[in-house]
C-alpha cells in the first residue's frame, strides 16, 4: 500500500512534467524584431528567424541534415501586422511552422516613424512577456524602412547576417562612444522616473543609388516620454555620455587655438567623471557641472615638445575649452531644441533638493530650458605616447 | 572385549562438544567418520620410540607444507624419539616430550576439542594424535600455493608503493604489520561462516581508534551468521550502517599503504582470508575522491587534482542531465551560437532530447559492462565496434545528434576520473534518475532530485561517523583536507571526525 501511494506521488510529480517542454529544434530562433507602423495604426512586425542548419555549416555534416555548401541567406524574414503587438504576435506565429523563440533577440529595431508615434505599447508587452530579453538594445532605425534592413546583402558585411552585424556595431562603441545604446531595462527605468526622458541609439542605413548598402552608427534618438523627438550628432552624444558618467572610451581632437593652423591634436578620452549640483538662488535654479578628464595623446600635427610641461598644460587648458564648448552645445540642443532632460537633472534635483523638486517638478517642462548651468572641465594628459618629442622631418 | 565405539550419527550431530578420548583408535575413527569421503586428508599412522606407541599424523594434502612435516615433524619423531630408551615414560609425557623436544617447528598448540582440532585440520595445520593420551598436538603447517603480491590492478598509481594485497590473510597482515611497527598495533581474529570458516582480522592502533568504533565492528562482525564468506564484500553488506543507500558507507582497497594510512588515522581496517580487499570503516563520502596518491605527489598538484575530481563528479552526475534540461526546457540558458549549432544538429534527430540521452547512455554502459567482462583479445573487438557504431554510425544515421555523443563520452571519461569504483558505480546510476527528471521537469527536477540526494547523504552514518563530515558538520580545519590537500608538515592533527582520543600526529616543529 505505502509502496503504491510512492509510485502514484511520483507518478504525478513526474507527469506533471513535460507540459512546457520543447525541443531545441522544434525553436523558430528570432534574432533582430522590428517594430514598424503599419497600415491604419496597426503595428507590422518584421522579424528576421534563423536557419540553423544553413548557418551552422562548419562541422561538416550537421546532423541529419548533410550540411554542405550553405546556398542561400541563414535566415527567413517574416512580417504581421495586428491591431496590438499580441494580435501582431498571433499572425506572426501562424506563419511559422515552429515556435517563436525570442529570447536570443539582443536587438529591438524601431521604426523611425513607429518610434516617433509612441513606443508605449511594445513597452508594455514586451516587459508583461517573460521571453523578451530585458537586455535587449532598443535601436531607433533612419534612413530606409526595416525590410532593408533586414534583407542587406550580406557580401557587404563581415557577420552573416545584418543582426550580427548590429550587434557587434552595438558592443564596438565602447571604443568610440559615438552613439549611446541603451537596453530595454534601462529605457524603461529612465521612462519610471517622471520627466526624465530617454536616448537610445540611432543606426542610419546607408544608401547608393536607393539601394541600401550598409549601416552605420550615428548619435542617438532622443525620446520625450515614449515618443521620438529628434536626433543628436555624435559630438553632443559623447557630452550626454559624459554628463550621464556612461562615457567609456572616445575620441577627441583639437583643431582651434593651436601653435600652427590647420594641425589637429587628438587625444583618446580614458576616463571621465562627471558631478552635477544643484544650485539654488531664490526662483532660479542652476546647476554646476564638474567635469573631470583623463586622456592620452594619439596623435599630433602640430609639433608641441611635450617634455616642456608648460606646453602639457596649455594642451589641457585647449582640451578643457572643448570639452565645456562641446557640453554646452549639448545642453543648448537638448533644452532649446528638443526640451527633453536627457541627463536627468530633475532627477538629480529630486535626490539633493526634495523640497524644490516638489514645487518645480511639474512645471519643469517650462522650468527647464531656462535653466543655467556652470561647467567646469579640469583635464589631465595622462601619455603621450612613446614619442616624447616629434619628429621632425630634415 | 573390544571398546564399544560410538555411533556416527551421535558423532556427527555432537562432534563440537566431545573431547579426546584416551584410545586412538577411537579418536582415528571419529576423525574418519567426519571426514569421510575426503581423499585430500591424509591419516599417517606411525609408531614412536622403542616402545612403539602408536600415533597418528592427520593432515589436509595440498594446504600444508610437506617439506616441513617431513623435516620437522616425521624425522624427529620416528628416528629422534629412539634415544628415549633408556627413560621411562608414560603416553602422558611421551607427549609433553615431543611437544617439548622433538617437533622443531614454529608454532604448537595443544587442544583436546574435537571441533576445535578439525577446524584447525581443515585450515591447514597437522594434527598428531597419541594413543593414551586425551590431547592432541597442533602443528602449524600452514602453506599453500597462492597467488604472489603483485602490481594492483585496480588502484594503480604513478607514484607510490606498488604491492597489493594477495588472498592470503597472513600474508596481508604482514603487509600492514611491516608498516606499523608498535605494540599498539592490534590484529584480532575471529572466524566467520559456519561452513567457511574464513579467517577475518581487524586491524587498529589501540592508542589511535577510537574504542567505541572498534566494540562497534566487532559487535556487528559477530552478529553475521551466514553459512560461508567469500569476499570481503559479504561481510561489508552485512555491517554497513544503511543497507537500502545506493551510497558505499564502508570504504575498501586493495593497497597495503592507503589501508596504513588508514589505520594511523585511526580507522578499523577488516581483513577477510580470500580476499585481496580490505575493508575501511568508519568510512566518509569525500574519501572516495582521494586518491593515495594524492599524498605521495607533491600537494599543489595533488590539491589541484582534487578540484578536477570534483569537476569530474558533478559532471559524471550532472552533464547529461544538464544538457536535456537546456535543450528541451531552457533553451534561453545556452549561449546563442551554441544553441543555434545544437539545433542545427538536431535537425533530423527523431528522438527527444531525453530518449536520445537514454539511448546513448545505455548504449555506453553496455559497451563499458561488455569490456569488463570480456576476455582480453574479445575486448578490443568491442571497443571497435563501440566506438564505430556509437561515434560514427548512430550519428551518421540520424539517430543521435554529435553533441550527444560529445555529452555521452564527456560523462563516460569523468566517471573514470572518480577513484573508488564503487561510489563511480553508484553515480552511474543515479546519473539516470537525474536524466528522467531533468527530461520530465527540467532544472526543477534536477534541483529536486540533487535535494533528496543531499538528504539522503546527510542523513547517512558511518559505524557514528556522519557520512558528510566534514563538509557537514562542518569542521573547517578539516576542510584542509578535502577539496584541497594541505602538505604533510602543515597536517599537525589528525582528522577528529573519526576519533578524538589522540588527535597529534606530529609534533609542532615550526616554533
Amino acid at each position: 500500500m505505502k509502496r503504491l501511494v510512492i509510485l502514484i506521488l511520483v507518478g504525478a510529480i513526474l507527469l506533471t512534467g513535460c507540459w512546457d517542454k520543447r525541443e531545441i529544434n522544434q525553436l523558430a530562433f528570432v534574432q533582430g524584431l522590428g517594430i514598424e507602423k503599419g497600415k491604419d495604426d496597426m503595428i507590422h512586425l518584421i522579424v528576421q528567424i534563423l536557419k540553423p542548419g544553413l548557418l551552422a555549416t562548419g562541422g561538416g555534416g550537421a546532423g541529419g541534415t548533410g550540411g554542405g555548401s550553405a546556398v542561400g541567406k541563414p535566415y527567413a524574414v517574416f512580417q504581421a501586422s495586428g491591431v496590438d503587438f499580441a494580435k501582431a504576435f498571433s499572425n506572426l506565429n501562424d506563419e511559422l511552422p515552429r515556435s517563436l523563440f525570442l529570447q536570443y533577440n539582443e536587438i529591438i529595431f524601431l521604426d523611425e516613424k513607429f518610434a516617433r508615434s509612441g513606443i508605449y505599447k511594445t513597452l508594455d508587452f514586451m516587459t508583461r512577456n517573460p521571453e523578451f530579453r530585458r537586455t535587449a538594445y532598443i535601436l531607433v532605425v533612419t534612413g530606409g524602412n526595416l525590410q532593408e534592413l533586414f534583407d542587406l546583402p550580406s557580401n557587404e558585411q563581415l557577420e552573416r547576417y545584418p543582426y550580427r552585424e548590429v550587434l557587434g556595431m552595438i558592443q564596438n562603441q565602447q571604443n568610440t562612444s559615438s552613439s549611446y545604446v541603451c537596453d530595454l531595462n534601462e529605457f524603461i527605468e529612465t521612462l519610471e522616473i517622471p520627466k526624465k526622458a530617454p536616448i537610445t541609439g540611432r543606426l542610419e542605413i546607408v544608401k547608393k543609388d536607393g539601394k541600401a548598402i550598409g549601416l552605420r552608427m550615428v548619435g542617438s534618438a532622443v525620446f520625450n516620454n515614449d515618443k521620438l523627438v529628434g536626433f543628436l550628432e555624435e559630438q553632443d552624444t559623447k557630452a550626454v555620455m559624459t554628463l550621464k558618467n556612461k562615457l567609456k572610451r572616445s575620441t577627441l581632437t583639437l583643431d582651434k587655438g593651436l601653435k600652427s593652423e590647420k594641425a589637429h591634436i587628438s587625444f583618446v578620452v580614458t576616463k571621465a567623471h562627471t558631478d552635477i549640483i544643484p544650485k539654488v538662488k531664490g526662483k532660479d535654479i542652476s546647476f554646476d557641472i564638474k567635469v573631470n578628464i583623463e586622456t592620452h595623446m594619439n596623435e599630433q600635427e602640430s609639433k608641441y615638445d611635450l617634455t616642456e610641461p608648460k606646453n602639457l598644460e596649455k594642451l589641457q587648458l585647449l582640451i578643457n575649452d572643448k570639452i565645456k564648448q562641446g557640453i554646452e552645445h549639448a545642453l543648448f540642443v537638448l533644452q532649446k531644441k528638443y526640451n527633453a532632460d536627457v541627463v536627468g537633472f530633475i532627477n538629480i534635483l529630486h535626490q539633493r533638493n526634495p523640497k524644490l523638486w516638489k514645487e518645480v517638478e511639474k512645471d519643469w517642462d517650462k522650468i527647464y530650458p531656462e535653466v543655467k548651468f556652470n561647467v567646469t572641465v579640469k583635464s589631465i594628459v595622462r601619455r603621450t605616447g612613446l614619442t616624447s618629442k616629434p619628429i621632425y622631418p630634415r | 572385549m573390544p571398546h564399544k565405539l560410538p555411533d556416527p550419527q551421535y558423532v556427527k550431530e555432537n562432534y563440537q562438544y566431545m573431547t579426546l578420548s584416551k584410545k586412538l583408535e577411537e579418536n582415528i575413527y571419529i576423525f574418519q567418520v567426519l571426514l569421510k569421503g575426503n581423499n585430500d586428508i591424509v591419516f599417517r599412522q606411525i609408531s614412536i620410540g622403542d616402545k612403539k606407541v602408536k600415533a597418528f599424523l592427520v593432515y589436509v594434502d595440498g594446504m600444508v607444507d610437506k617439506l616441513l612435516i617431513t623435516r620437522n615433524i616425521l624425522e624427529p619423531i620416528m628416528i629422534e624419539t629412539r634415544k628415549l630408551n633408556k627413560i621411562i615414560y608414560t603416553n602422558d609425557q611421551l607427549f609433553n616430550y615431543i611437544n617439548e623436544y622433538f617437533i622443531t617447528t614454529s608454532e604448537v598448540n595443544v587442544k583436546d576439542k574435537i571441533g576445535d582440532i578439525i577446524d584447525d585440520l581443515l585450515s591447514g595445520e597437522t594434527i598428531l594424535l597419541i594413543d593414551g593420551v586425551e590431547k592432541a598436538l597442533i602443528i602449524s603447517t600452514k602453506g599453500w600455493e597462492g597467488r604472489n603480491i603483485a602490481e594492483s590492478t585496480t588502484e594503480s598509481y604513478v607514484r607510490g608503493p606498488k604491492e597489493s594485497f594477495v588472498e592470503t590473510l597472513r600474508i596481508n597482515t604482514s603487509m600492514l604489520r611491516r608498516r606499523i611497527k608498535h605494540p599498539d598495533f592490534v590484529i584480532e581474529n575471529i572466524k566467520i561462516g559456519k561452513y567457511s570458516k574464513t579467517d577475518v582480522s581487524i586491524a587498529y592502533v589501540k592508542s589511535i581508534a577510537d574504542d567505541t568504533v572498534v566494540q562497534e565492528v566487532k559487535k556487528r562482525l559477530k552478529k553475521v551468521q551466514i553459512d560461508g564468506v567469500i569476499d570481503s564484500g559479504y561481510l561489508e553488506e552485512f555491517i554497513e550502517d544503511n543497507p537500502f543507500s545506493p551510497f558505499p558507507q564502508i570504504a575498501h582497497s586493495e593497497k597495503p599503504d592507503k589501508v596504513t594510512a588508514e589505520i594511523l588515522e585511526g580507522k578499523v581496517a577488516i581483513l577477510v582470508d580470500g580476499s585481496p580487499f580490505v575493508l575501511i570503516v568508519p568510512a566518509v563520502f569525500v574519501q572516495f575522491f582521494q586518491a593515495a596518491e594524492d599524498y605521495y605527489e607533491r600537494y599543489f598538484l595533488s590539491s589541484a587534482l582534487r578540484i578536477l575530481r570534483i569537476a569530474a563528479m558533478f559532471i559524471a552526475l550532472l552533464f547529461p542531465s544538464i544538457y536535456i534540461a537546456e535543450t528541451t526546457f531552457h533553451q534561453e540558458m545556452i549561449p546563442t551560437q551554441l544553441a543555434i549549432s545544437i539545433a542545427a544538429q538536431r535537425e533530423g534527430v527523431p528522438f527527444p532530447a531525453l530518449l536520445e540521452a537514454l539511448f546513448m547512455e545505455i548504449t555506453f554502459e553496455i559497451l563499458r559492462e561488455a569490456g569488463i567482462r570480456l576476455p582480453m583479445q574479445v575486448g578490443q573487438a568491442v571497443s571497435i565496434v563501440g566506438g564505430l557504431v556509437v561515434g560514427q554510425a548512430a550519428v551518421q544515421a540520424g539517430l543521435v545528434s554529435p553533441a550527444m555523443v560529445i555529452v555521452v563520452a564527456m560523462t563516460g571519461i569523468a566517471s573514470f576520473s572518480i577513484p573508488a569504483y564503487n561510489v563511480a558505480i553508484t553515480f552511474r546510476l543515479l546519473r539516470f534518475i537525474i536524466m528522467i527528471a531533468a527530461g520530465t521537469l527540467g532544472f526543477f527536477g534536477i534541483i529536486m532530485v540533487v535535494m533528496m540526494i543531499l538528504a539522503h547523504m546527510a542523513s547517512l552514518e558511518s559505524f557514528g561517523v556522519p557520512y558528510l563530515s566534514p563538509l557537514t558538520p562542518s569542521r573547517t580545519q578539516e576542510l584542509s583536507d578535502v577539496l584541497i590537500r594541505i602538505p604533510w608538515w602543515a597536517k599537525i592533527l589528525r582528522p577528529r571526525t573519526v576519533q578524538r582520543k589522540n588527535i597529534m600526529r606530529q609534533e609542532d616543529t615550526r616554533g
